[in-house]
């Protein structure tokens, strides 16, 4: 079934930051800010069209002034409101703020296992200890947490341990995030991101310790299918702009956060009829296999992997997924 | 009596348009068992309910039980009371079981 509207909204309200990570794909953004009363409009139209999540990120969601109150004008809405924050401005306060604006969930990131790791890689020192205690401030205010962690070069080694940390602290879902190469990933990817066959041990790992894992794993990887380790039931290849899509701040909506392409603006048009028409938003749900992709055998499975880096290593959504491991000296045909 | 309600928690949209065109399918005699209406969200997970689970789904409004909900569906639908009652408890029980309905005590 094609949806008549996307189930999560990814918002981006500002690109305003208090930090400058080194995998950040939107640093380096700026977008003019709506002002607040079209902001809440825009959550009056979410709610029209019957969006069941907004998550907010950025930019750093907790540097832009409104965000309490439109948190709560969405919660108040019926939608199902969660955030991505670096954990460094969520003191006790804040996260009672967040309980009583109505966040169903509120995303730490942590992405290492140590200060050392984690701080040069938010390149701010002080930031793992913030976000670990972000972790317990929004505990004991009641509110349910996850914890995201890109995975990266210095992290791959001693995942298991950010998730035991994210547990320890009361984290019911860990998402371990394929590093994206957009942005600054981009700049960075050499040093930081991982080779095809590196990937596949790391998930191998993954999904063979989930069952055990402290917290829930979640994993946001379409070449997963590779390994047969999909969701059953779950839409092949990428979610975005078949799911979910992302709103900019002054508007504009992209297929996703990490796809810096248009795919029209919702101060011009109402978000079904965006949905259903923008020919970006098309090309994402109707891709056509290029190059290693045409003679896989699991192409029906994965979909090409993930567009995003597909579109950022090549310019092309149909490209195969750089992190894609089949092929690459073995025979195509099957997951390998 | 003990009455069906949705679990409050899973978030969920019956989606415009779609019941409509699945009715339409069935008058054509189309198979629409799994053509779905209704979509849920639970433990990050989307769900899909064909026409009858969907019509299930939007009864469990805490007012019915499960017998009311099949005489509910049996007067709307030109299908046999008891085949109805059937498929109303079995996927009224499998609900149950995933946590996505609670029964509670009117
Ligand atoms: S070759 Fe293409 S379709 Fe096959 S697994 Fe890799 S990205 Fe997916």
């Amino acid at each position: 079934m094609e949806l008549t509207a996307p189930l999560t909204v990814n918002w981006t309200l500002s690109y305003t930051c208090n930090f400058s990570c080194r995998h950040c794909y939107s640093r380096g953004q700026a977008r003019p800010e709506l002002p607040l009363e079209r902001v809440l409009g825009l959550v009056e139209e979410l709610a029209r069209c019957r969006v069941l999540f907004v998550n907010f990120g950025g930019g750093e969601p907790l540097c832009y002034p409104h965000l309490w109150e439109v948190a709560r004008a969405a919660a108040d809405r019926g939608l199902r409101v969660s955030m991505n924050t670096n954990g460094w401005l969520l003191d006790a306060e804040a996260a009672r703020r967040a309980r009583a604006a109505g966040f169903a969930s509120v995303g730490v990131s942590l992405d290492g296992a140590t200060a050392e790791v984690h701080d040069a890689f938010r390149a701010r020192p002080g930031s793992f200890d913030r976000a670990l205690a972000a972790l317990e401030h929004l505990r004991d205010a009641g509110v349910a947490s996850t914890v995201s962690a890109v995975i990266h070069r210095n992290n791959v080694g001693s995942y298991r341990r950010i998730v035991e940390l994210a547990a320890e602290r009361g984290a019911a879902t860990v998402y371990l995030h394929n590093f994206k190469c957009a942005g600054r990933g981009a700049e960075n990817r050499t040093e930081l991101d991982l080779s095809p066959g590196e990937w596949r041990a790391f998930y191998g790992d993954a999904l063979a310790w989930r069952p055990r894992a402290p917290a829930e794993l979640a994993f946001d990887d379409p070449i997963l299918a590779l390994l047969g380790g999909a969701d059953p039931g779950a839409v092949k290849g990428s979610t975005c702009g078949k799911l979910s899509l992302h709103l900019e701040p002054d508007g504009e909506v992209t297929p996703c956060g990490f796809i810096p392409v248009s795919a029209g603006n919702l101060i011009d048009q109402p978000l079904d009829v965006l949905w259903s028409t923008s020919p970006v938003l098309r090309k994402m749900r109707e891709k056509t296999p290029e190059g290693k992709c045409r003679s896989c055998g699991v192409y029906g499975e994965c979909l090409g992997g993930c567009t995003a880096r597909a579109f950022a290593a090549t310019g092309s959504f149909n490209a195969p997924d750089p992190h894609c491991w089949a092929g690459n000296g073995r025979p195509q045909g099957g997951p390998s | 009596m003990t009455v069906l309600r949705r679990n409050p928690s899973l978030a969920w949209r019956d989606e415009p348009g779609a019941r409509e065109r699945i009715l339409a399918a069935l008058e054509r005699s189309e198979d629409v068992a799994d053509e779905g209406w209704v979509i849920l969200v639970h433990a990050g997970r989307m769900h899909q309910l064909n026409l009858l689970a969907g019509e299930i789904w939007l009864l469990a409004d805490g007012t019915r039980d499960a017998a009311a909900i099949a005489a509910e569906l049996a007067g709307r639908y030109d299908a046999p009371a008891d085949e109805i009652r059937k498929d109303v408890e079995a996927f009224v029980a499998e609900c149950l079981s995933r946590g996505w309905l609670v029964a509670e005590d009117a």
